[in-house]
């Protein structure tokens, strides 16, 4: 299996990349496609006593996609970006997934662009993993699309399940429906509409579809998937993360407080590290680009190696779990009758 | 070519002909995005030979027949 990194890709590229490839690469003894400017990232590999590593290759690439780039533009314009010539090799079959650093936006319209979607896939997702005290839930979508139909959100429940099948290792994973309330009249129209197809699927035997939730309830452990537009996704999982960083300044602020809280933190310093662990992005690996024809990771801006490490272990999860296979297999489910 | 172009887009965007006429709007008739414009005009210029299509006179193209009209002008075939 060969995985394809943008070198160039984020806050700390090259030397973040290249530093949890080839950590990676020792790890997981898979091949590492390198794509960047070859100096730098030579350099990179050597810092990193890497430079005769056989299992890791550099594609020189001249060109980097920033921040600043329109999205489908840079794709059009910078054939010879780290970011498009990945995802070229990945289209041409040269690797088995595409990790990257990189503009989510730019990555998600490069990969639509270059690599396509799923036939009859109608938009790309992106599905994030949080923690919730088990396997995890994933919230899909979380920004790609703002807007969405009923349909989407049909297509984002079947492609979140098939995904926590298989990489999450969910038997049967329960889906749920982001809504403003349990009951099922709750919500407007494309969550009422969303709510009728997903029971349809359920009474099929095709979803575990559990009903609505709240969004108190993401990480209770009540379900596997929950369902919702790219708008309120984004928002959701943004509240998710400043309340997380939130909770620990305070619970930081009460530990420093006194001599005898300090005391009572340094009893439980063990406990602490592993929750903060758990709920450390850079340990959760990146997030897949759910309904790509092949399998596309984006990894945080702000990786640090760890996270890369991270995020190569899930596209290896990806590609031998083969998701967009068993997406593909089941697009017919997935589709709904247009009316005439 | 107005063939063509709509058998390309019944293929991406899973229509039939019946959906598609000259007067068709990308956006209020058939609901597709900006992406959506890109993906069918990088496939129409593989097609057809042709040259990038600037930015300027993608966001021209409103309907069905504005496309057609701007291929037919600057296509090889």
């Amino acid at each position: 299996m060969k995985i394809i990194l943008d070198a160039m890709g984020g806050d700390n590229a090259p030397e973040a990349v290249v530093k949890g490839a080839v950590a990676a690469c020792r790890e997981f003894g898979e091949e590492i496609l390198l794509v960047g400017r070859e100096a730098e990232v030579k350099a990179c590999l050597a810092a990193c006593g890497a430079e005769n590593e056989p299992r890791i290759t550099v594609v020189n690439a001249s060109e980097v996609v920033t921040m600043e780039d329109d999205p489908a533009t840079a794709c059009r314009r910078k054939k010879d970006a780290s970011m498009t010539v990945a995802l070229t090799m990945l289209k041409n079959g040269e690797g088995d997934a595409v990790v990257s650093a990189g503009s989510t936006g730019a990555l998600l319209t490069g990969a639509t662009l270059i690599v396509k979607r799923i036939r009859g896939i109608r938009r790309a997702a992106m599905g994030p993993v949080l923690p919730n005290g088990g396997r995890g839930v994933l919230l899909i979508d979380c920004g790609a699309n703002v807007e969405c139909t009923p349909e989407y959100l049909l297509q984002f429940a079947y492609m979140g399940a098939f995904y926590a099948e298989r990489i999450l290792g969910c038997e049967n994973p329960r889906v749920a429906l982001l809504n403003v309330g349990a009951e099922d009249t709750k919500g407007g129209e494309l969550q009422k509409e969303t709510f009728a197809l997903l029971k349809a699927a359920h009474e099929a035997g095709r979803i575990n579809f559990i009903g609505n939730a709240e969004g108190s309830d993401l990480l209770t452990g009540k379900m596997d998937v929950l369902v919702t537009d790219g708008f309120s996704g984004n928002v959701m999982l943004k509240t998710v993360e400043g309340a997380a960083k939130f909770m620990f300044r305070q619970l930081k602020g009460v530990f420093y407080s006194s001599t005898k809280n300090k005391l009572a933190a340094l009893a439980i310093k063990k406990d602490l590290s592993g929750m903060k662990a758990m709920l450390d992005p850079s340990e959760v690996g990146g997030t897949a680009m759910l309904g790509i024809a092949k399998p596309v990771i984006k990894a945080h801006g702000s990786s640090d190696d760890r996270a890369i490490y991270n995020a190569v272990r899930q596209a290896i999860a990806c590609a031998k779990a083969d998701v967009a296979g068993a997406i593909e297999n089941n697009i017919e489910y997935m589709k709904l009758e247009k009316e005439n | 070519m107005y063939e063509k172009i709509v058998s390309m887009m019944c293929e991406q965007f899973d229509l039939t002909p019946e959906d598609i006429s000259e007067n068709t709007s990308f956006v209020e008739d058939l609901g597709i995005d900006s992406l959506d414009v890109v993906e069918l005009v990088m496939e129409l210029e593989d097609a057809f030979g042709m040259d990038e299509i600037p930015e300027e006179d993608l966001k021209k193209m409103r309907t069905v027949g504005d496309l057609v009209e701007y291929v037919t002008a600057h296509s090889d075939t």
